[in-house]
């Protein structure tokens, strides 16, 4: 057989680890994260596990879990977009102006999922026709569309008639309708992403774009659709955001960006493309939910909250780096086991 | 070659220029029904850049395509596998982080309905059909179900070649460079696709620096230099020393 240029030359560690490591493999380190959190706060406050704590904590991540089931296929597709806390902004005033208006709640969601599609479908022109960096096109955005909402929509805070409360604040049983409403999405965004082309190709895309492109996969096409989907995922969270707020203001969604592409790498998409995970993102989302609930419980300051945050994006990116080349070193030295 | 058959894929005069280079300046030849051509020709003659215009990657500047007798003009790769040309790439063109059938499947996967009504993807049958191709070339993989780069050349190039085998409808298979990553014996099996094909009722385009195996499988030889055709000649009238001759910008006594 051809020879395989890998690195594996601690194929007895492998050996040793055996079975079990590739059990480990499987399972997202986050559960284990996720089961430490519980435990350690747990311990430090007698609150956290009451149960209206846990469907808090549920509220409070569906609105960043939307939209990082979009940002999840951005990303898989070598993409990013760091626009999405400023066109939530936007997104969410222009909701709050219409239902001020007397506009039906209804006409004025489907207006404002409407709209982020929009500028979702704007990034991905921009960046496919003019072949400008995702980094560049949505940081752009970010200052723009934040300008343009104060600009346009004035300073002030818009207060909410109760209509569009259900869908922020409500409850069915005694689970939050906005954790419904993202579990709903979750599923829908697992099935998109995993069991159809769509996601297939988004994946692909990311892994080999000209392979993609000869094999005759509309890439520019699809990404644009990739950059209108994370844009109706925004307009969704805006309306529960506004909902659950019951007032709309301007300075809506600020650094969210950073909580979400943090949220989605610590799941095990890659920064690079070509994997992702719908699964892993709902775990990072809640991983990052449960400390941010966990520090204001225990009464840690905002500001050490972001110095937490920021280390924690950079910490996900280089330890998910190292856990694949891992995986893929002992995978090769299998292979090259079972072929000697 | 009959040559009252007409030509299943003709090329007239394509040109193709990347900036101030020409790549291709004029490219004619005929591929007939059922039969294996050879291009051959030196690094940078031109043998990748006609490969691209015939694949429906990039778009010849000037010149025409006609397949099956009717003018041809691809709007991209997904018109010309539609029409029945398939394409094997020096390069592969796998997705490195998808497995083999999903890399198989490319652009084409087959669906199904989950409970009756929910799409998705027909992972079973991309798998026994991906089992099937490549147990047909005779290549075995450990497992198909790994993403490919975890997989070596050889198996690489496998599912490369298994992915033009898909298709019912295809009558032509561009292959470039088929054999370049293999060993010798999966060479061999490689060359025995090319025969089967043949015996099957192909046509088949076949570059490769090979001389050998161009010898062993192509009808016709077609010798391409500095962007054009140099020659056309039948495998059988020449010797492998006429066409290294021609290759290397000399004729043929």
């Amino acid at each position: 057989m051809m020879s395989l240029n890998s690195k594996a030359n601690d194929s007895g560690l492998a050996k040793q680890k055996g079975s079990k490591a590739s059990l480990l493999d499987k399972i997202n380190p986050l559960i284990i994260v996720i089961v430490f959190l519980y435990v350690g706060i747990t311990l430090l406050s007698d609150r956290f596990l009451d149960i209206g704590n846990q469907m808090n904590i549920l509220r409070q991540v569906a609105v960043y879990l939307i939209i990082a089931l979009g940002m999840t296929f951005v990303i898989a597709s070598r993409g990013i977009d760091l626009s999405v806390g400023s066109s939530l902004g936007l997104c969410a005033m222009v909701l709050g102006t219409l239902i001020e208006a007397g506009t039906p709640v209804a006409i004025a969601m489907v207006v404002v999922v409407g709209l982020g599609t929009l500028i979702g479908a704007f990034n991905g022109l921009v960046i496919t026709r003019f072949r400008i960096n995702p980094l560049i096109v949505t940081l752009g955005m970010l200052v723009a569309l934040r300008g343009a909402t104060h600009f346009f929509m004035g300073g002030s805070i818009i207060r909410m008639p109760e209509s569009l409360r259900f869908i922020g604040q409500g409850f069915i049983g005694f689970v939050p309708v906005p954790a419904i409403i993202a579990l709903v999405a979750t599923a829908f965004a697992y099935w998109l992403f995993f069991h159809t082309r769509f996601g297939r190709h988004t994946v692909s895309i990311g892994s080999n774009e000209d392979a993609c492109q000869v094999l005759g996969i509309h890439v520019n096409r699809h990404k644009v659709a990739v950059y209108a989907f994370q844009g109706a995922c925004v307009g969704l969270a805006a309306a529960i955001i506004v909902g659950r707020l019951n007032a709309a203001s301007p300075s809506l969604g600020n650094l969210y960006e950073l909580h979400i592409i943090a949220a989605v790498v610590l799941g095990g998409t890659a920064l690079y493309g070509g994997v992702g995970t719908i699964g892993g993102t709902l775990l990072g989302i809640l991983t990052i939910g449960i400390l941010e609930n966990g520090m204001v419980l225990i009464g840690a300051d905002f500001h050490l909250q972001r110095v937490l945050l920021g280390f924690l994006l950079i910490f996900a990116v280089a330890y998910q780096e190292h856990r694949r080349r891992v995986i893929d070193t002992r995978a090769f030295s299998r292979i090259r086991e079972a072929e000697e | 070659m009959d040559t009252a058959v007409s030509p299943l894929l003709s090329l007239q005069d394509l040109r193709k220029s990347y900036g101030a280079i020409e790549a291709a300046r004029g490219v004619s030849f005929d591929i007939f029904p059922n039969e294996v051509v050879a291009m051959v020709g030196d690094n940078g003659a031109g043998k990748s850049t006609i490969v691209k215009m015939l694949s429906g990657v990039v778009k010849p500047d000037g010149g025409q395509l006609f397949w099956q007798g009717k003018s041809f003009h691809p709007s991209g790769p997904d018109a010309v596998r539609d029409a029945g040309i398939e394409t094997m790439f020096q390069d592969l063109a796998l997705v490195n982080d998808v497995d083999a059938p999903g890399n198989l499947f490319m652009g084409q996967e087959p669906m199904k309905r989950w409970l009756g009504f929910l799409p998705i993807l027909d992972r079973k049958k991309m798998r026994l059909e991906t089992e099937r191709l490549l147990d047909q070339i005779k290549i075995k993989l450990q497992s198909v179900d790994r993403p490919v780069r975890l997989m070596s050349g050889g198996q690489r190039q496998a599912i490369a070649i298994a992915r033009i085998l898909l298709s019912a409808k295809a009558q032509l298979m561009i292959m470039d460079e088929p054999t370049a990553a293999l060993g010798i014996q999966e060479q061999s099996k490689v060359l025995n696709v090319i025969r089967n094909l043949h015996a099957q009722g192909l046509s088949i385009l076949v570059i490769s620096h090979n001389l050998e195996h161009v010898f062993s499988i192509a009808n016709r030889i077609v010798v391409v230099q500095g962007g054009r055709i140099a020659a056309s000649v039948a495998t059988d009238e020449v010797s492998q020393q006429d066409v290294v001759q021609l290759i290397m910008g000399g004729r043929l006594q």
